[in-house]
């Protein structure tokens, strides 16, 4: 993991978000990617290999489920884990997206930087469990 | 003579008999339809009449019960009662048509019954049958231990009077049939379903809307169908009996049933002596008043998401130029502080689109007219967004009627109608031309006619009515149409939202709803016309009168 930096995708249609997020992850060392809506993050999802996405939900073109379904549904993507970034507003889209296999989300409004990191960190070490058959040495950050 | 003067005071006297029953008769039917009481009330007013030992009816009752009741005016000995009432049942099972068997018989006896050593049998006696609406109901008997008592004329004065007392209890039966008609077939005509059930939970009444909501099919419906279809929501049954037993409205305020939610109301019924009677169960279909309701929880929360995502951003950003970092890439430093300007503009006009919204709804949206010349607020309009359509390729051009002279109206506001019809053209144009129109539409003239005569071209164009002169301003387009459906929703708060949020053009949607707030405080209308990838016209008409010379002579409308 040292050797090669965290990629995360965030698709948010915010175009203000979307810089807010972008930089702040990148000042604590992950790479970031940005897709703009559903349809690019669907694309970017499959072409750019990240290592977690951030999906939003309410956006144009193709919304957060909607691309969720199908990043689930292609074999290049499905096994990335996807944490939800959402407003307080959309919490039965949520319990959808949770079921259909976002791993965690994140509410957009008041989060806080280290939240966001902590969750990305336990959401990748969650990843490696499940994908480890006997997880022997937990896996150090 | 003596004989015929005495016969004469008799006659009388029963005349007068006779007539006090009926009228008593009269009174007792008045609130009573119990044909057992009012023979009641027959055989205790006979005394005085008729000579009799024993007087007694047999009344075919509800469900298949018979009723006999006999007054003994004389002690008589149990032979004598079998024997009456034998030969009454034989008479009226002959009458009605059926047998009367002896173990359906509900008996009740008054005064005394003597042993067998009392001889004493029936030696005179008559029969009067019960007759309502034509239908025999029952019959009364008179028997008397003395012989050859009873001639026609006896006969006669109780047949009259059972024969008013019939006729009586039939007439009212009837108006009871109608009005009780006329109360089924309101109950059947109303909106809201209705049931009704009796102390024994019995189904009474239950209109075809009641059916409807409910999802019963068969005409003959049960109380269980009833229960069962309500089963997983509520335990009506217990509401029911919790509704009589504390005598009190019982309301459950949203059930699910189907695609449907209603509103239901359990109310006791009872008779005027305080009685209770049963329930009447109303299903109110409140699916349409919820609908609205989650249009305006959604509307909130949409506003809600709209005004936090920026304000969100907004403070990441914030955070992120406090640090060095940022201060030292001037690009960045540059680009951050520039999406602060534009998202904290952009949540301004939300606020302020949200206020004038606030304002519409309240009423307290004020205009300041004045004498405006419409040709120059047309031509400011046009200016401000020529780039704007020059960046998207498309011809921006106005077409004033000549000779508009001044009108009276609030030139700030119409001009913000205009702006939002333009810009909004643009959005939804990808190609053509933006066509700014101003028009006056004399009253009783075609609109088409008009359109054509000034050389316009208005896609899907229908002749609206209007009731004056008017000042017509359209923005015509060449882009790409809207579908009928969706015309009558532009203008609706709620609706607009989630079609500005699934498209890919930014905007709250407010704008159309407040230019009809604007045009509507000046007394006009907005309107639509539209046809699918041939272009749409947001016009507004604004009535004018020519006799209203302009108040205050203000320069004309440059903002």
């Amino acid at each position: 993991m040292e050797d090669k930096k965290t990629r995360i995708l965030v698709v948010e249609d915010e175009e203000i978000l979307l810089t807010a997020l972008s930089e702040e992850l990148k000042q604590e060392g992950f790479e970031v990617v940005g897709a703009k809506d559903g349809v690019e993050g669907v694309e970017k999802a499959a072409s750019e290999k990240p290592d977690l996405i951030l999906l939003d939900l309410v956006m144009p073109r193709l919304d957060g489920i909607g691309a969720l379904k199908q990043i689930k549904d292609s074999p290049a993507s499905k096994d990335i884990p996807v944490v939800i970034l959402t407003n307080l507003s959309d919490y039965d889209k949520v319990s959808d997206a949770l079921s259909l296999g976002a791993m965690d989300y994140l509410v957009k409004a008041n989060y806080r930087l280290e939240e966001l990191v902590s969750k990305i960190k336990t959401v990748l070490e969650r990843k490696q469990f499940g994908t480890l058959a006997t997880p022997t040495v937990p896996p150090q950050a | 003579m003596r004989n015929s003067l005495h016969t004469k005071e008799t006659e009388m006297q029963r005349r007068m008999y006779e007539v006090s029953i009926l009228k008593e008769l009269g009174d007792r039917i008045g609130y009573s339809l119990n044909v057992q009481k009012i023979v009641d009330v027959i055989i205790g007013s006979l005394r005085n009449l008729l000579d009799y030992s024993t007087v007694g009816y047999l009344l075919l009752g509800e469900e298949g019960k018979v009723i006999f009741h006999c007054v003994l005016e004389e002690s008589v000995n149990k032979n004598f009662i079998t024997e009456v009432k034998n030969g009454m049942v034989a008479a009226l099972s002959a009458l009605a048509g059926h047998e009367i068997k002896l173990d359906e018989i509900d008996e009740s006896i008054s005064g005394t019954i003597t042993d067998e050593t009392n001889k004493n049998s029936a030696k005179s006696f008559f029969n009067i049958p019960v007759v309502i609406n034509d239908q025999p109901v029952g019959l009364l008997n008179i028997s008397s231990t003395k012989d050859g008592l009873y001639k026609e004329e006896e006969m006669t004065i109780l047949y009259t009077i059972m024969n008013q007392a019939s006729t009586a209890v039939s007439k009212l039966e009837n108006i009871l049939t109608q009005e009780k008609g006329k109360l089924n077939s309101m109950v059947e005509s109303m909106a809201d379903g209705v049931l009704m059930v009796d102390t024994k939970n019995r189904l009474l009444v239950i209109n075809p809307q009641a059916r409807l909501m409910l999802g019963i099919a068969k005409s003959s419906a049960t109380i269980f169908d009833v229960l069962d279809q309500l089963a997983s929501k509520m335990d009506l049954r217990t509401k029911i009996e919790e509704s009589i037993r504390n005598d009190k409205l019982l309301v459950e305020e949203q059930v699910q049933i189907n695609d449907k939610v209603l509103r239901i109301l359990i109310s006791p019924v009872k008779d005027s002596a305080n009685e209770a009677l049963g329930a009447v169960v109303l299903f109110h279909d409140i699916t349409k008043e919820k609908a609205i309701e989650k249009m305006r929880d959604d509307f909130t929360s949409m506003m809600v998401h709209e005004l936090r995502s920026p304000l969100t951003g907004i403070r990441s950003i914030a955070n992120l130029l406090k640090e060095d970092k940022i201060k030292n890439e001037q690009k960045k430093y540059q680009d951050f502080i520039e999406l602060i300007v534009s998202n904290s503009a952009s949540m301004l006009d939300l606020v302020n689109d949200l206020l004038d919204v606030a304002k519409l709804e309240a009423g307290k949206f004020q205009i300041m007219r004045r004498a405006t010349n419409i040709g120059d607020v047309v031509k400011m309009r046009i200016q401000s967004f020529s780039s704007l359509a020059q960046d998207n390729h498309l011809a921006l051009e106005s077409r004033i009627e000549e000779g508009i002279g001044p009108v009276s109206v609030d030139d700030n506001k119409i001009g913000q109608v205009l702006n939002n019809f333009i810009s909004n053209s643009i959005k939804f144009t990808k190609q053509g031309k933006i066509m700014v129109s101003a028009f006056i539409l004399k009253k009783g003239q075609k609109l088409s006619e008009k359109v054509a005569s000034q050389g316009l071209v208005w896609p899907g164009l229908k002749d609206p009515s209007f009731g004056a002169d008017e000042l017509v301003l359209a923005v015509t387009d060449t882009g790409l149409g809207i579908p009928d459906d969706q015309l009558s929703k532009l203008f609706n708060k709620f609706t607009q939202l989630e079609q500005s949020a699934a498209s890919e053009k930014k905007g709250t949607g407010l704008g159309l709803v407040i230019c009809k707030g604007i045009v509507e405080a000046h007394g006009g209308t907005v309107g639509v016309f539209s046809e699918v990838d041939r272009g749409s016209t947001f016009f507004c008409a604004l009535p004018i009168s020519p006799e209203s010379a302009p108040v205050v002579a203000a320069p004309a409308a440059i903002k």
